[in-house]
């Protein structure tokens, strides 16, 4: 199933995706969330950082958009609860999200994602969700 | 579990609540974050350890089309910054708090159009961590959307 689906197609739908600006590619590990910086979602203006409640829905964004990839649906998955933690402030500049499916059940997925901004290896925040799937949707496998 | 006279510990109450300006000064804590203001998010009262934000709905904040149902992730930063003003409000803006970690159960959909009120209580802080739940709500408190909790770094200077 996999690249079945136009992730692109799935950001025109959602309003605040839009409202965020999120880009999105596909690549051999999967998919690359891109949250493009704008002074709009700045939290912390001293330092200055991202603010957390935009990093984090950056990254539920990531881990519908993997599931979506994976799963060759565009049926919106929806939170069951969601646990972040953040590991450094996010600075002022471009955003990147990859998300991994730990666990694909009939009913709930358990999606961990993680945002980087210079360095892939200094993740600024983690994520860690689970997601009840579109009634109807069965793992294909 | 504390009650609201001895909501923060003793090491908070030597330079806490006589800190904190009041309400006319508390709504800043929304007005001047930049992500506040683009969510439109809205100061509605405070008192020390505790805050409540209102944030209207609004058609571009959506998450699917067609639902007119508002992101999660918009009440993730709601959420967010009702623990940061509730953390101000009990120990001042020189708190300086970080978000360290912050859990949240999504209990139900919010309703169509509808906006949503988070109200958050620090109910705990050390010199250097608070520790907080939230709830957010579309129509009645007692019957809230989401809860949540928070554990927020505070970066205060030394007592003198």
């Amino acid at each position: 199933m996999s690249g079945a689906i136009d992730l692109n197609a799935i950001i025109a739908t959602s309003p605040f995706c839009r409202f965020l600006n999120v880009e999105t590619k596909v690549d051999e590990r999967g998919v690359l969330a891109i949250l493009p910086i704008r002074d709009q979602l700045v939290g912390n203006v001293m330092l200055p950082a991202l603010h957390g409640g935009a990093v984090a829905s950056f990254l539920e964004i990531a881990c519908l958009l993997q599931l979506a990839h994976e799963t060759g649906t565009s049926a919106p998955a929806r939170a069951i609860d969601i646990s972040v933690e953040y590991l450094r402030p996010a600075r002022r500049e471009n955003t990147f999200a990859r998300a991994r499916i730990r666990r694909m059940g009939k009913r709930v997925a358990v999606v961990h994602a993680e945002a980087w901004q210079s360095d892939e290896n200094k993740p600024v925040c983690l994520l860690q969700s689970h997601l009840r799937l579109p009634s109807g949707f069965a793992a294909k496998e | 579990m504390a009650g609201d006279s001895d909501a923060m510990d003793d090491d908070t109450k030597t330079d806490g609540a006589a800190d904190w300006p009041g309400n006319s000064f508390a709504s800043r804590m929304v007005e001047y974050t930049p992500y506040a203001v683009a969510l439109g998010m809205t100061y509605v009262t405070s008192s020390p350890g505790r805050g409540t934000i209102l944030l209207p709905w609004r058609a571009d904040l959506v998450g699917q089309d067609g639902t007119d149902i508002l992101a999660p992730g918009i009440l993730t930063a709601l959420i967010d910054h009702t623990c940061g003003l509730a953390i101000m409000a009990g120990l001042g803006f020189e708190a300086a708090p970080a978000t360290l970690d912050l859990r949240i159960d999504h209990m139900r959909p919010a309703a169509p159009r509808a906006s949503i009120t988070c109200s958050a209580h620090a109910y705990r802080a050390t010199r250097t961590i608070a520790f907080l739940r939230a709830e957010a709500w579309d129509v009645s408190p007692d019957n809230p959307v989401a809860t949540a909790q928070a554990a927020f770094t505070l970066n205060r200077r030394e007592a003198k």
